[in-house]
């Protein structure tokens, strides 16, 4: 509850109309739903969301209700079915367009355009729209048709060229890392065009590359280039200014904990919480930059020390030294973890077609405007009724003929 | 290039290293005016960091620091001090934003106390980004980059395994803890008007990774559809190829989730004999089991081709195809020439880093400016903003004030 006796969320009277699909282009609409805002997703069972297929969880038929994934990134959000191989379809779109502030999709460039639906045509019935287009590689540019996904991504901002043992060979990142870059950033220049919409009246466009976004976040390495010439390779568990720094064997079947130490204070305090062993008082190590210099011999040590302990009892002792240590957890370690538990990072939320399931919070957290799971995943045109009738007026009759029609299909 | 849609937002940065920096840059990339405090004398820790220009370390000159940190004004202030506390406030009343990393228990003692602080400023929204949260039994857990992608979900997937976990390259988890900041200050004071008053916002970095992220990986272990396994350059359960490979001058990525995608890289690479192997129908299956081999007839093929002759093969038959750039060939891809914009600082000359990462066609622009040297700012912000005179600043300065 806030100030208000609500507890909306602080995007509460925008409505966004949402083509976004997989991940990079379902998650701006989840974030702002998350946070208030009334999103619509556009759907079709001609043209089914990749998130909406795979195998199914209960049964042995294939069944656009019951992946997960597709629960978790859109939750909050209306489903409405339009099949926009069909002309009517997309004129019901650009209607509902005038009644939304914002738009997002994640089509291959120019595939919006040819259907009708481009920023150029949509500006001109509704003058403030604003609207995001999330690709892989940009709307403009040599690399604009380059079938890519999260992989690509990774390799083609430099992400991967780094990851890997030293030495070895780039190993590649498991998740969907450039998607989600994408996605966030996406968000923030949202809603920064909101802000200046709510001050001047002005629409926007934003293209939001997913290879732009992801080189973003590579300071360290770019500006290694930048800065002396050097290409960074794959190399390990490692930072320029701390050692130890890694992630060490524990006690138990691929266990394994993380500890990084920083400052000289840092060091004293892993020292203490050993028990100060003899090899920590060689001179060798007594500096950080001597603790640099022989990083492979102290892992070798402190790998040792871990080795016959839980990854939780060595967390325990060290932080309670203030030194850097976290298990290194998958994520049912996550799920079932007394922090995250008490902070809520996941809830149990009732669908339809699998019952209670865990979905994770956003986590973005504003005291009085706090972002909220509200409802589950929307069922394929769950909506339609409640948007082309609620919204638009259209009668049941029309709406009846529409469906049969495979117009709303 | 930097867009005015936020001008004339007032944000004050306590930012150290990478997640309230981002925070403030991304804000600053959009016109927002943003005043960074540092400590005197050392100023914020990436001054330290580097990499530094050909390697002559200096507090000016770390590529870190002048990344995340372009646009941006440069004050020096002890947060420890009263005088500096109460500084800090007067800033406050005139800000609309504050954005912080300090941890938890370095708050109080910093003046970072969001009661008194919007009481002389109810409009004042404020983010606090801290390892694990404000609240939890973790909260007072110190924290760096690979201990937040141990607990974030990273680590536990990437390396092999025989190996240990291995984490990002380089450090990552800050960049995702200043895009939830800023955007969640932007919200909070799209709402400022509705709810009447600003607020308190309670970053965890821990979770900017574990949340968003990869949360939804969470559900696949709930229905143990994919396990976090460490599974060397191969993804497991994906249908073959999804991998990273050797070609003639490096490394590509090979994927080909779509069959006829799959089809079509055989057909390119002249539907070579073993495809027609039976033990070769089922791809994830292939990729499951028969990867290593896969690996050596796939590479057998790439390593004829540069990773650029690759790019137009991915480009021309439409396989994703992706080389793994180093940064070099990042920064000079001619595709992202308008994403560096070159900084020009006297004691540097231009050096390029990246700009907004989104293309706004139909906004407003201004050059950017740099990273502002340590305290480049004090007598623009103390004398012309606050009112201070030239003979305080220096007294402030001789006493370890600014």
């Amino acid at each position: 509850m806030n100030a208000l006796g609500n507890n909306r969320g602080p995007l509460d009277g925008y409505r966004v109309l949402d083509f976004g699909w997989v991940l990079a282009g379902a998650i701006p609409g989840m974030v702002l739903a998350d946070m208030g805002a009334e999103v619509i997703k556009v759907e079709s069972r001609q043209r089914l969301d990749y998130m909406r297929m795979g195998r199914p969880i209960v049964g042995d038929q294939p069944d656009p209700e019951q992946h997960p994934m597709f629960h978790n990134v859109n939750r909050n959000k209306l489903s409405i079915t339009l099949n926009t191989i069909h002309q009517p379809a997309i004129e019901l779109a650009r209607k509902l367009v005038t009644r939304c502030d914002v738009v997002i999709e994640n089509f291959s460039p120019g595939v919006m355009d040819r259907l009708g639906l481009g920023y150029e045509g949509l500006r001109r019935i509704k003058p403030d729209l604003i609207m995001a287009s999330i690709s892989s590689t940009g709307q403009t540019g040599p690399l604009r048709n380059l079938r890519a996904y999260a992989p690509s991504i990774g390799a083609l901002a430099g992400l991967d060229s780094t990851l890997g043992y030293e030495g070895g060979r780039p190993l590649g990142l498991k998740h969907a890392y450039g998607d989600i870059c994408g996605a966030l950033h996406t968000v923030f220049a949202i809603v920064a065009a909101l802000y200046q919409r709510q001050r001047t009246g002005r629409g926007q466009y934003i293209d939001l590359s997913m290879l732009r976004a992801t080189v973003a976040t590579q300071g360290v390495g770019l500006m290694e280039y930048v800065m002396t010439g050097r290409v960074m390779q794959p190399r390990g568990n490692y930072d320029p200014t701390m050692a130890p720094y890694g992630n060490y064997p524990c006690e138990g079947e691929d266990r394994w904990v993380s500890i990084a130490v920083a400052t000289d204070e840092e060091w004293q305090g892993l020292k203490a919480a050993l028990g100060g062993p003899a090899w920590t008082a060689d001179p060798k190590f007594a500096s950080r930059y001597g603790r640099l210099k022989h990083r492979h011999e102290l892992d070798r040590h402190l790998a040792q020390w871990t080795a016959g302990r839980s990854a939780e009892t060595v967390t325990e002792l060290l932080q309670s030294h203030g030194v850097a240590a976290v298990p290194v957890m998958g994520a049912e370690e996550r799920l079932f973890n007394p922090h995250f538990r008490e902070r809520g990072l996941y809830a149990d939320i009732d669908h339809p077609a699998l019952g209670a399931e865990p979905i994770f919070n956003l986590m973005w957290n504003l005291s009085q405007t706090p972002s909220a799971i509200r409802r589950h995943a929307p069922l394929m045109g769950e909506h339609n009724r409640q948007v082309f009738c609620g919204i638009l007026g259209m009668s049941e009759q029309e709406l009846k003929s529409l469906e049969e029609a495979q117009v709303i299909y | 290039v930097t867009y005015t849609l936020l001008a004339g937002l007032k944000v004050l940065e306590v930012g150290r290293l990478i997640s309230a920096p981002y925070c403030g840059k991304l804000l600053a990339d959009m016109g927002a005016e943003v005043t960074k405090i540092e400590p005197p004398v050392t100023g914020d820790p990436a001054r330290q960091y580097g990499p530094f220009l050909n390697d002559d370390p200096h507090r000016e000159r770390s590529g870190l620091f002048l990344y995340v940190n372009a646009n941006k004004r440069g004050v020096t202030l002890n947060l420890t001090t009263p005088t500096g506390q109460r500084i800090l406030r007067d800033l406050v009343a005139r800000s609309d934003a504050l954005v912080h990393n300090l941890p938890v228990q370095d708050m109080g003692r910093a003046g970072l106390d969001y009661e008194g602080l919007s009481r002389i400023n109810p409009g004042l929204v404020m983010a606090s980004i801290t390892p694990f949260g404000l609240t939890g039994p973790y909260r007072h857990y110190n924290a760096y980059d690979i201990n937040l992608a141990a607990a974030g979900g990273i680590c536990s997937g990437l390396g092999k395994a025989d190996g240990e976990p291995l984490t990002f390259g380089t450090p990552q988890v800050g960049y995702f803890a200043g895009m939830a900041a800023a955007s969640s200050i932007v919200m909070a004071l799209l709402a400022r008007d509705n709810v009447g008053a600003g607020q308190h916002i309670d970053i965890a970095e821990v979770e900017s990774m574990a949340g968003v992220y990869n949360g939804p990986e969470a559900l696949m272990a709930v229905y143990q559809w994919r396990m976090t396994r460490r599974t060397g350059h191969h993804a497991l359960d994906f249908p073959y190829p999804n991998c990273i490979l050797r070609c003639k001058d490096g490394y590509i990525f090979v994927g080909a989730p779509e069959g006829r995608q799959w089809r079509q890289l055989l057909e390119v690479m002249g539907s070579p004999k073993w495809s027609k192997d039976p033990r070769f129908r089922n791809r994830t299956e292939m990729n499951n089991r028969y990867a290593d081999e896969l690996d050596s007839y796939l590479e057998s093929w790439l390593m004829q081709y540069t990773k650029a002759e690759l790019l137009d093969i991915a480009l021309e038959h439409r396989i994703p195809l992706a080389p793994v750039r180093g940064y070099d060939e990042v920064r000079h891809d001619p595709s992202l020439a308008d994403l560096f914009v070159a900084i020009d600082r006297t004691d540097t000359g231009p050096l390029p880093s990246p700009g907004p990462p989104y293309r706004l066609p139909d906004a407003e622009s201004k050059p950017p400016s740099p990273a502002p040297h340590l305290g480049q700012h004090n007598e623009e912000v103390y004398c012309q903003s606050l009112g201070y005179t030239r003979e305080q600043v220096v007294k402030m300065y001789q006493t370890g004030i600014v």
